[in-house]
């Protein structure tokens, strides 16, 4: 786990300056903490910086092939030890990384199908004056690139090591900006900076002489093929009964699941350092926690967020869980105070935008994991997206339903979102007008239409200006990108398929995956490892019966729950579901909240950034102060103004372009024009 | 048109709900009290469940699905006069 930059000239004789190089070191040093390392030769130059997970000692990079080639490698590849007994021959390391490389060399990017795990990488061919980008199928870790003046390109883990190379200075993309706040995230190969653009998740790039050449997808979300022969149509999640649809070729009986998810673990729990697990008490986390704890060889510590405030609080179910598996158990407790006071840290490694506070307290947890000497984490992220456990797949589920009944969708919807502030009975019939109205059933976004009318509160802010900008600009509006992007099996895709398909692409990957997930952990050098991400367990899951994912009775994770009664205690098993969230509004208001917090929000601050309207924010800011923005729009608006402003000053900012140093300390390997490695 | 006392007080406290929830979203609109607020844009989907749930807590006014229409939210005027009818004497 490590991150990895470059810069790579059209001109072959063009230098490439190591002073630049070793500021965009520096600027990624939070993601490597043990070492850096830095390849130059005529016209490239590219760094590493790593954290240390497989061969501590060695598996230095960039590291050369044996064909010459170079490669920076962030992630991990959990198969290595098989793919490297089947390339044979003698290894230098026992790293991951060499075993990519070799198996680049041998393959090409037919290797790629080969590769179990989470990465990103940089593989240059200098002979062809060849450089591929490459990006994990779920887009776990991040890569960045842009183009540069000369023909050249410049690549980074996170944007701020390309704004480091003086290559490129950051400015906002009103349209990323404005995905953000209607999707969660920019999504690839979008981003909140002007001119940089994100690989997809699954994504490559192939830049050569001077140009890139392809830009493509080598691995996307697919619910063709097993799904087809298990979906009945017109499922309908209200009735017990049993299952119309024959299972897929995938599905081979209820022990499928239990051995594949133990199997994505074991690969996961792999690591020359000891691996923890991230503990929210709910099903997923618990259920890997205890696969963990059977397959561990050393004893599991576990982390947990808790609150303060009750109505986030899971502790009791934490605890339950690690009593019950006898894991060592860490808290790290979560009141307003740690949100404000971690808000600008947050901002500056996600590097974007953000809509929830939800990232902080990950981002604590990781600082506190990290402080107990545990540097690898398994957690449960990504079973709500392929056994369809978020609320939203219910609510889809129920939206569909009421063409057919409505009387029977209204009244289950009253047992929806039992944790919001205002109670079912007061939400009333505008409520449920609200969903079963939000889009008509034909619209291929028919399953995001109320997230996106919630999340879209934000834009009422934009001063009059940007709302026109953005009217002017073609190609701008995220729906339309979205709906055009689509795959071409998309249509035919169950509501709840083509819900999980958005979810995958949208919150996922733009949010959960990267400003709640990667951006936050390797802050402070931990790696999160997602065995539900394992694209096995993704095939069995879209291989499933509709009802062994959204159950009768809009029981959710059908599948989860008859493989975590075995396992888990029952009371965590048979809870109802609780979403993670995080308080938005009383951090900045209540009576710690920062005053650094008024800086960024009064009219002058809001003028110089030129996004949001400072009378329609003073509006907010009343309600805020009044203690009346109880809603979770308005928690959303201010959460977005604020992290806009803070994101605004740390990038764009007159201050900001100034405060990128260069890595200074001696690199730990060295590749120069001449052939290997001159120092370690 | 001739409104009691009371009414007139209703009325004000409405406006003054509508302006301190929603208005500030859209300081160029001088709102009237006949003005359509979804023709006007003034509030969204999700704004009329805040506005139909401030009314069913502030009035004690259970409201049926079948009452929500813009005859019954769609303006002031009509806010006003769904609430003098429906609130408990």
């Amino acid at each position: 786990m490590c991150g990895i930059a470059g810069i790579v000239r059209a001109d072959p004789r063009a230098e490439v300056a190591e002073d630049a190089l070793r500021r965009m070191a520096a600027a990624l040093r939070h993601r490597g903490p043990d070492g850096w390392g830095i390849a130059r030769e005529a016209g490239t130059g590219l760094v590493s910086t790593r954290l240390a997970i497989f061969d501590v000692p060695g598996g230095w990079q960039p590291m050369r092939g044996l064909r010459g080639t170079l490669l920076v490698y962030n992630g991990e590849v959990y198969n290595h030890p098989e793919l490297r007994r089947e390339l044979g021959g003698a290894f230098t390391t026992t790293s991951d990384t060499e075993v990519v490389l070799r198996l680049l060399e041998r393959d090409g990017l037919a290797a790629l199908e080969r590769l179990n795990g989470q990465f990103a990488f940089a593989w240059w061919e200098p002979r062809e004056r060849r450089l591929t980008l490459v990006r994990d199928r779920f887009g776990v870790r991040p890569l960045h690139w842009t183009a540069l003046p000369d023909g050249g390109i410049a690549f980074a883990s996170e944007a701020k090591a390309l704004f480091a190379s003086g290559e490129v200075a950051a400015a906002p993309d009103l349209a990323g900006i404005d995905e953000v706040f209607m999707t969660w995230g920019a999504r690839a190969p979008r981003t909140a900076f002007a001119g940089i653009a994100q690989l997809p998740p699954g994504g490559l790039l192939v830049w050569e002489d001077g140009a890139v050449v392809a830009q493509r997808t080598w691995w996307a979300p697919d619910f063709g093929a097993g799904a087809l022969a298990a979906r009945a149509p017109g499922t309908d999640p209200s009735r017990p009964g049993p299952s119309r649809g024959a299972p897929g070729p995938d599905v081979a009986g209820p022990g499928a699941l239990a051995d594949l998810l133990a199997d994505a673990v074991r690969l996961r729990l792999r690591a020359d350092v000891p691996v923890g697990t991230y503990l929210s008490g709910g099903l997923d986390s618990s259920l890997i926690t205890a696969l963990a704890q059977r397959a561990s060889d050393h004893e599991l510590r576990t982390f947990s967020v808790a609150f303060h405030d009750a109505r986030y609080d899971e502790r009791a179910f934490q605890q339950q869980v690690a009593q019950a598996l006898g894991t060592r158990h860490h808290v790290v407790e979560i009141g307003p105070r740690e949100i404000a006071d971690g808000f600008r840290a947050v901002v500056a490694h996600a590097e974007t935008p953000l809509i929830r506070t939800a990232p902080i307290p990950l981002y604590l947890l990781a600082q506190a994991t990290r402080a107990h000497g545990i540097t690898v984490v398994a957690t449960g992220e990504g079973a709500d997206e392929l056994f369809w456990g978020y609320d939203l797949f219910k609510e889809t589920a129920l939206r569909e339903l009421h063409l057919r009944d409505p009387a029977c969708a209204e009244r289950l919807l009253d047992e929806l979102y039992p944790y919001l502030d205002v109670p079912a009975e007061r939400r009333g019939p505008a409520w449920k007008r609200f969903f079963f109205e939000a889009g008509a059933s034909g619209d291929p976004l028919f399953s995001h239409q109320p997230r996106i009318v919630a999340t879209g509160i934000v834009r009422a802010f934009y001063r009059p200006e940007i709302r026109e900008a953005l009217e002017r600009m073609n190609g701008a509006d995220p729906l339309a990108r979205l709906r055009a992007e689509l795959p071409p099996g998309f249509a035919r895709w169950s509501a709840l398929e083509r819900a999980a398909y958005l979810e995958l692409t949208t919150l996922l990957a733009s949010n959960l995956l990267s400003a709640q997930g990667d951006r936050v952990a390797m802050a402070h050098g931990v790696e999160g490892r997602f065995p539900f991400l394992d694209h096995r367990v993704f095939a069995h899951a879209v291989a499933l019966p509709p009802e062994r994912k959204l159950g009768p009775g809009l029981r959710e994770k059908a599948e989860l729950r008859a493989l975590a009664e075995r396992l888990l205690p029952r009371a965590v098993v048979e809870r109802p579901k609780q979403p993670y969230r995080a308080p938005a509004v009383v951090p900045f208001f209540g009576v710690d909240a920062p005053e650094w917090v008024q800086e960024r929000l009064e009219a002058r601050a809001l003028d110089a950034v030129g996004m949001f309207d400072p009378g329609r924010v003073e509006g907010l800011l009343r309600r805020c102060r009044d203690g009346k923005a109880t809603g979770f729009r308005e928690g959303m608006a201010l959460v977005g103004i604020l992290s806009t402003q803070v994101w605004h000053e740390r990038f764009c900012g007159t201050a900001a372009a100034t405060g990128w140093p260069a890595e200074r300390s001696a690199p730990r390997v060295r590749l120069d024009a001449a052939e290997g490695i001159t120092s370690q | 048109m001739g409104e009691t006392e009371v009414g007139a007080g209703l009325r004000a406290e409405l406006r003054a709900y509508v302006e301190e929830a929603f208005l500030y979203l859209h300081p160029d609109i001088e709102l009237h009290d006949e003005d359509q607020f979804l023709e006007l844009g003034v509030i969204d989907s999700l704004g009329f469940v805040e506005l139909v749930e401030e009314v069913q807590t502030r009035y004690a006014i259970a409201v049926d699905a079948l009452e929500i229409t813009e005859e019954n939210f769609g303006s002031l005027d009509a806010l006003v006069a769904f609430v003098e009818r429906r609130r408990p004497s």
